[in-house]
Protein backbone atom coordinates (compact mmCIF):
# COMPACT_ATOMS: atom_id res chain seq x y z
CA UNK A 1 0.00 0.00 0.00
CA UNK A 2 2.73 2.05 0.70
CA UNK A 3 5.92 2.04 -0.82
CA UNK A 4 9.12 4.23 -0.08
CA UNK A 5 11.75 3.78 -2.09
CA UNK A 6 15.54 5.35 -2.13
CA UNK A 7 14.35 7.98 -0.01
CA UNK A 8 16.46 11.27 0.73
CA UNK A 9 15.18 14.08 3.29
CA UNK A 10 16.03 16.15 5.86
CA UNK A 11 15.22 19.52 7.15
CA UNK A 12 17.06 22.92 5.59
CA UNK A 13 20.56 21.76 4.86
CA UNK A 14 20.89 18.36 7.40
CA UNK A 15 20.07 15.11 5.60
CA UNK A 16 18.81 12.67 7.59
CA UNK A 17 17.53 10.06 5.34
CA UNK A 18 20.45 8.75 3.11
CA UNK A 19 18.24 6.19 0.93
CA UNK A 20 15.44 4.38 2.82
CA UNK A 21 13.68 1.57 0.99
CA UNK A 22 10.21 -0.14 2.97
CA UNK A 23 7.18 -0.84 2.30
CA UNK A 24 3.90 -1.70 4.43
CA UNK A 25 1.19 -3.94 3.31
CA UNK A 26 -2.68 -3.77 3.02
CA UNK A 27 -4.24 -4.40 5.83
CA UNK A 28 -1.13 -4.73 8.12
CA UNK A 29 0.46 -3.34 11.02
CA UNK A 30 4.13 -2.38 10.38
CA UNK A 31 6.43 -1.00 13.20
CA UNK A 32 8.84 1.48 12.27
CA UNK A 33 11.99 1.13 15.43
CA UNK A 34 15.42 3.22 16.12
CA UNK A 35 16.36 5.22 18.59
CA UNK A 36 16.45 8.71 19.07
CA UNK A 37 17.70 10.85 15.42
CA UNK A 38 17.51 8.27 12.86
CA UNK A 39 15.07 9.66 10.92
CA UNK A 40 12.07 7.70 12.01
CA UNK A 41 9.94 10.65 12.56
CA UNK A 42 11.42 12.23 9.46
CA UNK A 43 9.77 9.14 7.24
CA UNK A 44 6.65 10.37 8.22
CA UNK A 45 6.77 13.48 7.39
CA UNK A 46 8.22 13.05 3.76
CA UNK A 47 4.68 11.06 3.75
CA UNK A 48 2.38 13.27 4.97
CA UNK A 49 4.55 16.02 3.18
CA UNK A 50 4.93 18.34 5.88
CA UNK A 51 8.94 18.42 4.60
CA UNK A 52 9.77 17.76 0.99
CA UNK A 53 11.76 15.03 -0.35
CA UNK A 54 14.67 15.49 -1.92
CA UNK A 55 15.24 12.27 -4.03
CA UNK A 56 13.57 8.53 -4.33
CA UNK A 57 10.20 8.16 -4.63
CA UNK A 58 6.85 7.70 -2.35
CA UNK A 59 3.86 5.51 -3.74
CA UNK A 60 0.77 5.19 -2.12
CA UNK A 61 -1.79 3.17 -3.96
CA UNK A 62 0.31 2.71 -6.67
CA UNK A 63 0.51 7.03 -6.75
CA UNK A 64 3.51 8.78 -6.43
CA UNK A 65 2.28 11.02 -3.41
CA UNK A 66 6.09 12.80 -2.66
CA UNK A 67 6.31 16.60 -2.79
CA UNK A 68 2.02 16.80 -2.95
CA UNK A 69 1.18 19.08 -0.46
CA UNK A 70 -0.18 18.07 2.47
CA UNK A 71 -4.00 18.33 2.57
CA UNK A 72 -4.00 16.25 -1.21
CA UNK A 73 -1.93 13.69 0.77
CA UNK A 74 -4.83 13.62 3.44
CA UNK A 75 -7.70 13.67 0.14
CA UNK A 76 -6.01 10.60 -0.53
CA UNK A 77 -6.53 8.27 2.52
CA UNK A 78 -2.53 8.48 4.08
CA UNK A 79 -3.18 10.29 7.91
CA UNK A 80 -0.74 11.09 9.92
CA UNK A 81 -1.45 11.36 13.96
CA UNK A 82 0.50 13.14 15.54
CA UNK A 83 2.15 12.85 19.44
CA UNK A 84 -0.83 13.78 22.09
CA UNK A 85 0.55 16.54 22.56
CA UNK A 86 -0.28 17.92 19.19
CA UNK A 87 -4.05 18.51 19.68
CA UNK A 88 -5.35 21.94 20.33
CA UNK A 89 -5.90 23.07 23.59
CA UNK A 90 -8.28 25.56 23.14
CA UNK A 91 -11.02 23.73 21.58
CA UNK A 92 -13.35 21.02 23.03
CA UNK A 93 -12.69 17.26 22.17
CA UNK A 94 -15.85 17.49 19.74
CA UNK A 95 -14.39 20.34 18.13
CA UNK A 96 -10.95 18.57 17.65
CA UNK A 97 -12.52 15.62 16.24
CA UNK A 98 -14.48 17.65 13.71
CA UNK A 99 -11.27 19.15 12.54
CA UNK A 100 -10.16 15.57 11.72
CA UNK A 101 -12.95 15.28 9.93
CA UNK A 102 -12.38 18.74 7.82
CA UNK A 103 -11.98 17.04 4.30
CA UNK A 104 -15.34 15.64 5.08
CA UNK A 105 -18.62 16.38 2.48
CA UNK A 106 -21.15 16.07 4.01
CA UNK A 107 -21.95 16.71 7.56
CA UNK A 108 -23.84 13.21 8.32
CA UNK A 109 -20.43 11.31 7.60
CA UNK A 110 -19.31 13.73 9.85
CA UNK A 111 -22.08 12.63 12.44
CA UNK A 112 -21.36 8.44 11.41
CA UNK A 113 -17.82 9.13 11.54
CA UNK A 114 -17.87 10.73 15.15
CA UNK A 115 -20.05 7.79 16.47
CA UNK A 116 -16.92 5.25 15.26
CA UNK A 117 -14.75 7.22 16.83
CA UNK A 118 -16.54 7.35 20.18
CA UNK A 119 -17.23 3.38 19.65
CA UNK A 120 -13.32 2.93 19.72
CA UNK A 121 -12.63 5.27 22.66
CA UNK A 122 -16.08 5.69 25.07
CA UNK A 123 -13.49 7.96 27.27
CA UNK A 124 -13.54 10.35 24.54
CA UNK A 125 -17.26 10.38 24.51
CA UNK A 126 -17.03 10.95 28.37
CA UNK A 127 -15.21 13.87 27.96
CA UNK A 128 -16.55 15.19 24.60
CA UNK A 129 -17.51 19.08 26.02
CA UNK A 130 -14.19 19.41 27.58
CA UNK A 131 -11.50 21.70 26.60
CA UNK A 132 -8.81 19.30 25.20
CA UNK A 133 -6.27 21.05 27.52
CA UNK A 134 -7.96 19.54 30.48
CA UNK A 135 -7.46 15.69 29.11
CA UNK A 136 -4.93 13.48 30.33
CA UNK A 137 -1.88 12.04 28.66
CA UNK A 138 -3.70 8.95 27.69
CA UNK A 139 -6.83 10.56 26.53
CA UNK A 140 -4.54 12.90 24.39
CA UNK A 141 -3.52 10.29 22.41
CA UNK A 142 -6.91 8.76 22.33
CA UNK A 143 -8.17 12.22 20.89
CA UNK A 144 -5.18 12.25 18.17
CA UNK A 145 -5.75 8.55 16.83
CA UNK A 146 -9.71 9.38 17.00
CA UNK A 147 -8.84 12.93 14.92
CA UNK A 148 -6.95 11.00 12.51
CA UNK A 149 -9.55 8.20 12.10
CA UNK A 150 -11.81 10.97 11.08
CA UNK A 151 -11.20 11.74 7.80
CA UNK A 152 -11.70 8.02 6.47
CA UNK A 153 -8.53 7.12 5.67
CA UNK A 154 -7.27 4.05 4.52
CA UNK A 155 -3.99 4.21 6.30
CA UNK A 156 -2.59 5.90 9.26
CA UNK A 157 0.68 6.51 10.40
CA UNK A 158 1.20 6.70 13.99
CA UNK A 159 4.43 8.63 15.30
CA UNK A 160 5.13 6.89 18.79
CA UNK A 161 1.49 6.26 20.23
CA UNK A 162 3.24 4.87 23.23
CA UNK A 163 5.35 8.01 24.23
CA UNK A 164 5.37 8.89 28.28
CA UNK A 165 2.42 6.93 28.72
CA UNK A 166 1.65 4.34 31.73
CA UNK A 167 1.77 0.59 30.36
CA UNK A 168 -1.61 0.18 30.81
CA UNK A 169 -2.63 2.44 28.72
CA UNK A 170 -0.50 1.82 26.11
CA UNK A 171 -1.82 -1.87 26.41
CA UNK A 172 -5.46 -0.18 25.47
CA UNK A 173 -4.62 1.92 22.71
CA UNK A 174 -2.35 -1.03 21.25
CA UNK A 175 -5.52 -2.92 21.58
CA UNK A 176 -7.52 -0.50 19.65
CA UNK A 177 -4.83 -0.46 16.93
CA UNK A 178 -4.74 -4.05 16.39
CA UNK A 179 -8.87 -3.36 15.97
CA UNK A 180 -8.68 -0.78 13.64
CA UNK A 181 -6.76 -2.90 11.81
CA UNK A 182 -9.19 -5.47 11.90
CA UNK A 183 -11.86 -3.28 10.39
CA UNK A 184 -9.35 -3.13 7.45
CA UNK A 185 -6.93 -0.04 7.80
CA UNK A 186 -3.70 -0.27 6.93
CA UNK A 187 -1.05 0.92 10.62
CA UNK A 188 1.83 2.33 10.21
CA UNK A 189 3.64 2.45 13.91
CA UNK A 190 6.73 4.41 15.02
CA UNK A 191 7.80 2.69 18.00
CA UNK A 192 10.40 3.76 20.75
CA UNK A 193 9.14 0.96 22.49
CA UNK A 194 10.45 -1.92 21.00
CA UNK A 195 8.90 -4.67 22.71
CA UNK A 196 5.15 -3.40 22.76
CA UNK A 197 5.59 -2.34 18.77
CA UNK A 198 6.73 -5.66 18.15
CA UNK A 199 4.49 -7.27 19.81
CA UNK A 200 1.61 -5.41 18.17
CA UNK A 201 2.86 -5.60 14.63
CA UNK A 202 3.07 -8.25 11.53
CA UNK A 203 6.62 -7.10 10.05
CA UNK A 204 9.29 -4.76 11.21
CA UNK A 205 11.71 -2.13 9.83
CA UNK A 206 14.65 -0.95 12.17
CA UNK A 207 16.05 2.15 10.77
CA UNK A 208 19.89 3.40 11.86
CA UNK A 209 21.78 6.24 10.53
CA UNK A 210 18.71 7.27 7.88
CA UNK A 211 18.89 3.58 6.27
CA UNK A 212 16.91 0.66 6.94
CA UNK A 213 19.02 -1.25 8.84
CA UNK A 214 17.37 -4.85 9.56
CA UNK A 215 13.76 -5.89 8.70
CA UNK A 216 11.72 -8.87 8.85
CA UNK A 217 8.64 -10.38 10.75
CA UNK A 218 8.02 -8.87 13.83
CA UNK A 219 8.47 -12.83 15.54
CA UNK A 220 11.73 -13.15 14.32
CA UNK A 221 12.80 -9.43 14.85
CA UNK A 222 12.19 -10.13 18.54
CA UNK A 223 14.49 -12.54 19.13
CA UNK A 224 17.00 -10.90 17.03
CA UNK A 225 20.70 -10.35 18.15
CA UNK A 226 21.25 -7.32 15.69
CA UNK A 227 18.36 -5.23 16.84
CA UNK A 228 19.24 -4.86 20.54
CA UNK A 229 22.74 -3.67 18.91
CA UNK A 230 20.95 -1.39 16.33
CA UNK A 231 18.07 -0.01 18.70
CA UNK A 232 20.46 0.14 21.92
CA UNK A 233 23.62 0.92 20.41
CA UNK A 234 25.52 -2.40 21.46
CA UNK A 235 24.69 -3.05 24.71
CA UNK A 236 23.02 -6.46 25.76
CA UNK A 237 20.07 -5.28 27.41
CA UNK A 238 16.96 -7.23 28.10
CA UNK A 239 14.80 -5.71 25.17
CA UNK B 1 25.71 53.85 39.93
CA UNK B 2 21.65 53.72 38.49
CA UNK B 3 20.37 51.60 41.57
CA UNK B 4 20.11 54.38 43.53
CA UNK B 5 17.40 56.20 41.02
CA UNK B 6 15.29 52.94 41.08
CA UNK B 7 12.14 53.49 42.94
CA UNK B 8 10.21 50.17 44.85
CA UNK B 9 7.10 48.84 44.28
CA UNK B 10 5.87 51.33 46.74
CA UNK B 11 7.70 54.49 45.27
CA UNK B 12 6.03 53.55 41.58
CA UNK B 13 2.66 53.18 42.69
CA UNK B 14 2.82 56.08 44.70
CA UNK B 15 3.65 57.84 41.61
CA UNK B 16 1.47 56.47 40.11
CA UNK B 17 -1.49 57.73 42.28
CA UNK B 18 -0.44 61.15 42.43
CA UNK B 19 -0.83 60.68 38.35
CA UNK B 20 -3.99 59.70 38.63
CA UNK B 21 -5.07 62.02 41.03
CA UNK B 22 -3.91 64.66 39.26
CA UNK B 23 -6.04 63.34 36.17
CA UNK B 24 -9.22 63.21 38.43
CA UNK B 25 -8.31 66.49 39.69
CA UNK B 26 -8.01 68.39 35.85
CA UNK B 27 -10.84 66.21 34.75
CA UNK B 28 -12.66 67.87 37.88
CA UNK B 29 -11.78 71.44 36.90
CA UNK B 30 -13.17 71.16 33.67
CA UNK B 31 -16.18 73.90 33.58
CA UNK B 32 -18.46 71.60 31.63
CA UNK B 33 -19.40 68.42 34.33
CA UNK B 34 -23.07 67.86 33.71
CA UNK B 35 -24.29 64.35 33.39
CA UNK B 36 -26.09 65.24 29.41
CA UNK B 37 -22.06 66.71 28.23
CA UNK B 38 -20.99 62.93 29.60
CA UNK B 39 -23.65 61.56 27.08
CA UNK B 40 -21.79 63.12 24.40
CA UNK B 41 -18.73 62.14 24.81
CA UNK B 42 -19.55 58.80 25.59
CA UNK B 43 -21.10 58.58 22.22
CA UNK B 44 -18.15 60.08 20.17
CA UNK B 45 -16.11 58.02 22.32
CA UNK B 46 -17.81 54.79 21.10
CA UNK B 47 -17.62 55.76 17.85
CA UNK B 48 -14.07 56.30 17.34
CA UNK B 49 -13.73 53.07 19.59
CA UNK B 50 -15.07 50.84 17.45
CA UNK B 51 -13.24 52.42 14.68
CA UNK B 52 -9.65 51.67 16.67
CA UNK B 53 -11.31 48.25 17.59
CA UNK B 54 -12.10 47.34 13.37
CA UNK B 55 -8.81 47.98 13.02
CA UNK B 56 -7.20 46.04 16.31
CA UNK B 57 -9.20 43.16 15.12
CA UNK B 58 -7.66 42.94 11.74
CA UNK B 59 -3.96 43.12 13.76
CA UNK B 60 -4.53 40.70 16.34
CA UNK B 61 -6.08 38.29 13.46
CA UNK B 62 -3.29 38.55 10.99
CA UNK B 63 -1.35 38.09 14.51
CA UNK B 64 -2.94 35.21 15.07
CA UNK B 65 -3.00 33.46 11.95
CA UNK B 66 0.19 34.24 10.77
CA UNK B 67 2.54 35.31 13.48
CA UNK B 68 3.16 38.79 11.79
CA UNK B 69 2.21 41.93 12.30
CA UNK B 70 0.46 44.26 9.72
CA UNK B 71 2.08 47.30 9.79
CA UNK B 72 0.36 48.13 6.63
CA UNK B 73 -3.15 47.51 7.97
CA UNK B 74 -3.91 51.62 8.18
CA UNK B 75 -3.52 51.96 4.69
CA UNK B 76 -5.81 48.93 4.06
CA UNK B 77 -8.23 51.24 6.22
CA UNK B 78 -7.60 54.41 4.10
CA UNK B 79 -8.06 52.52 0.79
CA UNK B 80 -11.30 51.00 1.99
CA UNK B 81 -12.67 54.92 2.83
CA UNK B 82 -11.67 55.94 -0.44
CA UNK B 83 -13.10 52.71 -2.34
CA UNK B 84 -16.65 53.52 -0.21
CA UNK B 85 -16.15 57.08 -1.45
CA UNK B 86 -15.67 55.80 -5.17
CA UNK B 87 -18.59 53.68 -5.03
CA UNK B 88 -20.59 56.77 -3.36
CA UNK B 89 -19.67 58.79 -6.09
CA UNK B 90 -20.85 56.55 -8.42
CA UNK B 91 -23.97 56.16 -7.55
CA UNK B 92 -24.79 59.39 -5.84
CA UNK B 93 -25.43 60.34 -9.57
CA UNK B 94 -28.20 57.56 -10.48
CA UNK B 95 -31.51 59.40 -10.74
CA UNK B 96 -33.52 55.57 -10.66
CA UNK B 97 -32.08 54.72 -7.54
CA UNK B 98 -33.28 57.97 -5.64
CA UNK B 99 -36.82 57.16 -8.13
CA UNK B 100 -37.39 53.85 -6.64
CA UNK B 101 -36.79 54.55 -2.67
CA UNK B 102 -37.38 58.30 -2.45
CA UNK B 103 -37.47 57.56 1.48
CA UNK B 104 -34.50 55.34 2.08
CA UNK B 105 -32.37 56.69 -0.94
CA UNK B 106 -29.21 57.81 1.49
CA UNK B 107 -29.45 54.60 3.66
CA UNK B 108 -29.33 52.42 0.45
CA UNK B 109 -26.55 54.14 -0.73
CA UNK B 110 -24.38 54.00 1.81
CA UNK B 111 -24.94 50.21 2.59
CA UNK B 112 -23.90 49.17 -0.98
CA UNK B 113 -20.82 51.54 -0.44
CA UNK B 114 -19.60 49.25 3.26
CA UNK B 115 -20.13 46.19 1.18
CA UNK B 116 -18.33 47.54 -1.67
CA UNK B 117 -15.29 48.35 1.18
CA UNK B 118 -15.45 44.87 2.33
CA UNK B 119 -15.35 42.90 -0.73
CA UNK B 120 -13.17 45.22 -2.17
CA UNK B 121 -10.47 45.32 0.30
CA UNK B 122 -10.82 41.38 1.13
CA UNK B 123 -9.87 40.93 -2.65
CA UNK B 124 -7.38 43.61 -2.48
CA UNK B 125 -6.00 41.80 0.69
CA UNK B 126 -5.57 38.40 -0.79
CA UNK B 127 -4.18 40.04 -3.86
CA UNK B 128 -1.47 41.91 -1.30
CA UNK B 129 -0.66 38.55 0.25
CA UNK B 130 -0.73 36.19 -2.61
CA UNK B 131 1.90 39.05 -4.89
CA UNK B 132 4.27 40.74 -2.53
CA UNK B 133 4.16 38.85 1.34
CA UNK B 134 3.42 34.85 0.26
CA UNK B 135 7.00 35.12 -2.07
CA UNK B 136 9.15 36.19 1.24
CA UNK B 137 8.19 32.39 2.30
CA UNK B 138 9.30 30.59 -0.29
CA UNK B 139 12.64 29.79 1.66
CA UNK B 140 10.57 27.48 3.60
CA UNK B 141 9.20 27.54 7.37
CA UNK B 142 6.33 29.86 6.50
CA UNK B 143 5.32 33.10 7.99
CA UNK B 144 6.66 32.14 11.32
CA UNK B 145 10.41 31.99 10.13
CA UNK B 146 9.73 34.56 7.73
CA UNK B 147 8.60 37.07 10.18
CA UNK B 148 10.78 39.64 10.33
CA UNK B 149 11.38 40.29 7.03
CA UNK B 150 7.40 40.20 6.72
CA UNK B 151 7.30 43.02 9.17
CA UNK B 152 9.68 45.02 6.69
CA UNK B 153 7.45 44.58 3.78
CA UNK B 154 4.69 46.02 5.72
CA UNK B 155 6.66 49.00 6.53
CA UNK B 156 7.71 49.32 2.81
CA UNK B 157 3.91 48.24 1.09
CA UNK B 158 2.83 51.34 3.70
CA UNK B 159 4.12 54.05 1.98
CA UNK B 160 3.88 52.38 -1.54
CA UNK B 161 0.23 51.86 -1.26
CA UNK B 162 -0.07 55.59 0.24
CA UNK B 163 1.95 57.08 -2.83
CA UNK B 164 -0.31 55.17 -5.11
CA UNK B 165 -3.22 56.24 -3.20
CA UNK B 166 -1.84 59.94 -3.56
CA UNK B 167 -1.70 59.51 -7.31
CA UNK B 168 -4.60 58.57 -8.25
CA UNK B 169 -6.91 60.79 -5.21
CA UNK B 170 -4.25 63.47 -4.53
CA UNK B 171 -3.79 64.62 -1.33
CA UNK B 172 -6.52 66.97 -0.96
CA UNK B 173 -9.36 66.08 1.77
CA UNK B 174 -12.31 64.66 0.55
CA UNK B 175 -15.87 64.82 1.88
CA UNK B 176 -18.30 61.66 2.11
CA UNK B 177 -21.60 63.74 2.01
CA UNK B 178 -23.66 60.21 2.70
CA UNK B 179 -27.09 61.80 3.26
CA UNK B 180 -28.45 59.96 6.59
CA UNK B 181 -31.09 62.21 7.77
CA UNK B 182 -31.34 64.37 10.26
CA UNK B 183 -28.77 65.01 13.50
CA UNK B 184 -29.74 63.51 16.68
CA UNK B 185 -29.39 65.62 19.84
CA UNK B 186 -27.66 63.48 22.36
CA UNK B 187 -27.03 65.50 25.78
CA UNK B 188 -27.50 69.02 24.38
CA UNK B 189 -25.37 68.56 21.58
CA UNK B 190 -26.49 67.74 17.77
CA UNK B 191 -24.90 65.28 16.63
CA UNK B 192 -24.37 63.30 13.41
CA UNK B 193 -26.62 60.04 13.22
CA UNK B 194 -22.84 58.40 11.45
CA UNK B 195 -21.89 58.52 15.17
CA UNK B 196 -24.34 56.06 16.39
CA UNK B 197 -24.73 54.33 13.11
CA UNK B 198 -20.76 53.55 13.42
CA UNK B 199 -21.44 51.91 17.00
CA UNK B 200 -24.15 49.39 15.37
CA UNK B 201 -22.56 48.79 12.11
CA UNK B 202 -18.68 48.03 13.70
CA UNK B 203 -20.29 46.16 16.61
CA UNK B 204 -22.50 43.80 14.20
CA UNK B 205 -19.69 43.16 11.79
CA UNK B 206 -17.44 42.29 15.22
CA UNK B 207 -20.19 39.69 16.23
CA UNK B 208 -20.10 38.36 12.56
CA UNK B 209 -16.58 37.52 13.10
CA UNK B 210 -17.44 35.88 16.14
CA UNK B 211 -20.03 34.15 14.80
CA UNK B 212 -17.86 33.19 11.69
CA UNK B 213 -14.74 32.00 13.32
CA UNK B 214 -16.81 29.56 16.06
CA UNK B 215 -20.01 28.15 14.13
CA UNK B 216 -18.69 27.65 10.98
CA UNK B 217 -16.85 25.30 9.25
CA UNK B 218 -13.98 27.74 7.79
CA UNK B 219 -13.72 29.52 11.25
CA UNK B 220 -12.82 26.14 12.44
CA UNK B 221 -10.31 25.88 10.20
CA UNK B 222 -8.86 29.47 10.50
CA UNK B 223 -9.08 29.02 14.34
CA UNK B 224 -6.73 25.41 13.79
CA UNK B 225 -4.46 27.39 11.06
CA UNK B 226 -3.91 29.68 13.65
CA UNK B 227 -2.91 27.67 16.60
CA UNK B 228 -0.67 25.37 14.44
CA UNK B 229 0.41 25.28 10.64
CA UNK B 230 1.57 22.15 11.13
CA UNK B 231 -0.95 19.62 12.66
CA UNK B 232 -3.55 21.74 10.56
CA UNK B 233 -2.00 20.12 7.14
CA UNK B 234 -2.19 16.85 8.67
CA UNK B 235 -5.57 16.82 9.39
CA UNK B 236 -6.15 18.31 5.47
CA UNK B 237 -6.51 22.06 5.86
CA UNK B 238 -5.64 23.52 2.66
CA UNK B 239 -3.02 26.17 4.98
CA UNK B 240 -1.98 28.21 1.99
CA UNK B 241 -4.89 29.12 0.86
CA UNK B 242 -6.37 29.88 4.66
CA UNK B 243 -3.90 32.18 5.27
CA UNK B 244 -5.36 34.12 2.17
CA UNK B 245 -8.41 34.20 3.68
CA UNK B 246 -7.15 35.47 7.16
CA UNK B 247 -5.71 37.93 5.62
CA UNK B 248 -8.22 39.03 3.15
CA UNK B 249 -10.88 39.04 6.01
CA UNK B 250 -8.43 41.49 8.18
CA UNK B 251 -8.10 43.50 5.76
CA UNK B 252 -12.18 43.99 4.68
CA UNK B 253 -12.76 44.38 8.56
CA UNK B 254 -10.28 47.42 7.95
CA UNK B 255 -12.28 48.44 4.53
CA UNK B 256 -15.14 48.78 6.30
CA UNK B 257 -13.59 50.77 9.66
CA UNK B 258 -12.75 53.38 6.38
CA UNK B 259 -15.92 53.44 5.10
CA UNK B 260 -17.53 54.30 8.89
CA UNK B 261 -15.56 57.04 9.16
CA UNK B 262 -16.04 58.91 5.51
CA UNK B 263 -19.01 60.52 6.47
CA UNK B 264 -18.14 61.75 10.04
CA UNK B 265 -14.59 63.20 9.25
CA UNK B 266 -13.42 63.19 5.99
CA UNK B 267 -11.43 60.86 3.61
CA UNK B 268 -7.89 62.04 3.20
CA UNK B 269 -4.42 60.00 1.97
CA UNK B 270 -2.70 59.97 5.09
CA UNK B 271 -5.48 58.88 7.59
CA UNK B 272 -4.70 55.54 7.78
CA UNK B 273 -1.05 56.18 9.97
CA UNK B 274 -2.75 57.63 13.04
CA UNK B 275 -5.59 55.04 12.95
CA UNK B 276 -2.59 52.28 12.68
CA UNK B 277 -1.21 53.74 15.86
CA UNK B 278 -4.38 53.77 18.08
CA UNK B 279 -5.12 50.93 16.67
CA UNK B 280 -2.33 49.37 18.07
CA UNK B 281 -2.52 50.75 21.32
CA UNK B 282 -6.15 49.22 21.43
CA UNK B 283 -4.82 46.26 20.64
CA UNK B 284 -1.79 46.14 23.07
CA UNK B 285 -4.65 47.89 25.88
CA UNK B 286 -6.98 44.59 25.18
CA UNK B 287 -4.39 42.47 24.94
CA UNK B 288 -2.27 41.71 21.90
CA UNK B 289 -3.79 38.74 19.55
CA UNK B 290 -7.11 38.56 21.67
CA UNK B 291 -10.40 39.01 19.03
CA UNK B 292 -13.04 40.47 21.84
CA UNK B 293 -9.56 41.91 23.78
CA UNK B 294 -9.23 44.32 20.15
CA UNK B 295 -12.74 45.87 20.41
CA UNK B 296 -12.82 45.82 24.20
CA UNK B 297 -9.22 48.02 23.73
CA UNK B 298 -11.00 50.64 21.14
CA UNK B 299 -13.52 50.82 23.45
CA UNK B 300 -11.08 51.93 26.33
CA UNK B 301 -9.16 53.81 24.02
CA UNK B 302 -11.72 55.71 22.07
CA UNK B 303 -13.40 56.48 25.59
CA UNK B 304 -10.55 57.80 27.08
CA UNK B 305 -9.20 59.75 24.51
CA UNK B 306 -12.65 61.73 23.86
CA UNK B 307 -13.22 61.99 27.72
CA UNK B 308 -9.53 63.38 28.36
CA UNK B 309 -9.98 65.89 25.20
CA UNK B 310 -12.85 67.16 26.58
CA UNK B 311 -12.41 67.44 30.48
CA UNK B 312 -8.62 67.51 30.38
CA UNK B 313 -7.35 69.08 27.00
CA UNK B 314 -8.40 68.77 23.66
CA UNK B 315 -4.64 70.31 22.66
CA UNK B 316 -3.35 66.95 22.97
CA UNK B 317 -5.70 64.59 21.72
CA UNK B 318 -3.53 62.27 20.01
CA UNK B 319 -1.57 61.80 22.99
CA UNK B 320 -3.82 60.29 25.74
CA UNK B 321 -4.06 56.76 23.51
CA UNK B 322 -0.68 55.82 24.06
CA UNK B 323 -0.73 57.41 27.56
CA UNK B 324 -3.22 54.60 28.33
CA UNK B 325 -1.10 52.16 26.39
CA UNK B 326 1.80 52.70 28.87
CA UNK B 327 -0.33 52.85 32.34
CA UNK B 328 -2.19 49.45 30.94
CA UNK B 329 1.09 47.76 30.11
CA UNK B 330 2.62 49.26 33.44
CA UNK B 331 -0.21 47.82 35.76
CA UNK B 332 -1.15 44.45 33.50
CA UNK B 333 2.02 43.70 30.78
CA UNK B 334 -0.35 41.14 29.08
CA UNK B 335 -3.11 43.52 28.50
CA UNK B 336 -6.99 43.16 29.64
CA UNK B 337 -7.32 39.50 27.93
CA UNK B 338 -3.61 38.31 27.33
CA UNK B 339 -3.67 34.82 27.25
CA UNK B 340 -0.74 31.94 26.78
CA UNK B 341 0.93 32.82 23.77
CA UNK B 342 0.13 29.51 22.49
CA UNK B 343 -4.18 29.65 23.52
CA UNK B 344 -4.44 32.13 21.27
CA UNK B 345 -7.70 32.78 18.75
Amino acid sequence: MLKVNQLVSGYGTVQILNGANMKVDKQSIVALLGGNGTGKSTILKAASGLIRSWKGTIEFNNEQIQNLPPHEIVARGLVQVTQGKDVFPAMSVTENLRLGGFILKTKQQLKDNLEKVFNYFPRLNERKDQLAATLSGGELQMLCIGRGLMSNPKMIMLDEPSAALAPQIVLDIFKNINRIRKDGLTVLVVEQNVRMALLLADYGYVIKDGVINVEGESKKLMYDESVKESYLGGTKANV
Amino acid sequence: MFEKFRLGKRGENIIFTIFILMYVAYCLNSPDMSFESFKTVLTIGLSVGIIYGLVALGISLIYTGLDVVNFSHGEFFMIGAFAGLTMFNILGNQDWIFNLFPEAYGWIIYVICLFTAFVSMGLFGVFIERIFLRPLTKKGGGYTVAGMGIIICGFGLSVVLINVAYLIWNPVAKPFPAELGLPMEIGGLFLPITYVWMIFVGLFVAGGLWFFLNKTKMGLGIRAVAFSKDVSNLVGINVPLYISIIFGIACAIAGIGGTLVGPTYQVVVFMGYIILMKAFAAAVVGGFGNLPGAIVGGFTVGIFETASSFYVSGSHKDLYAFLLMIIVLMIKPTGFFGVQVKMKA
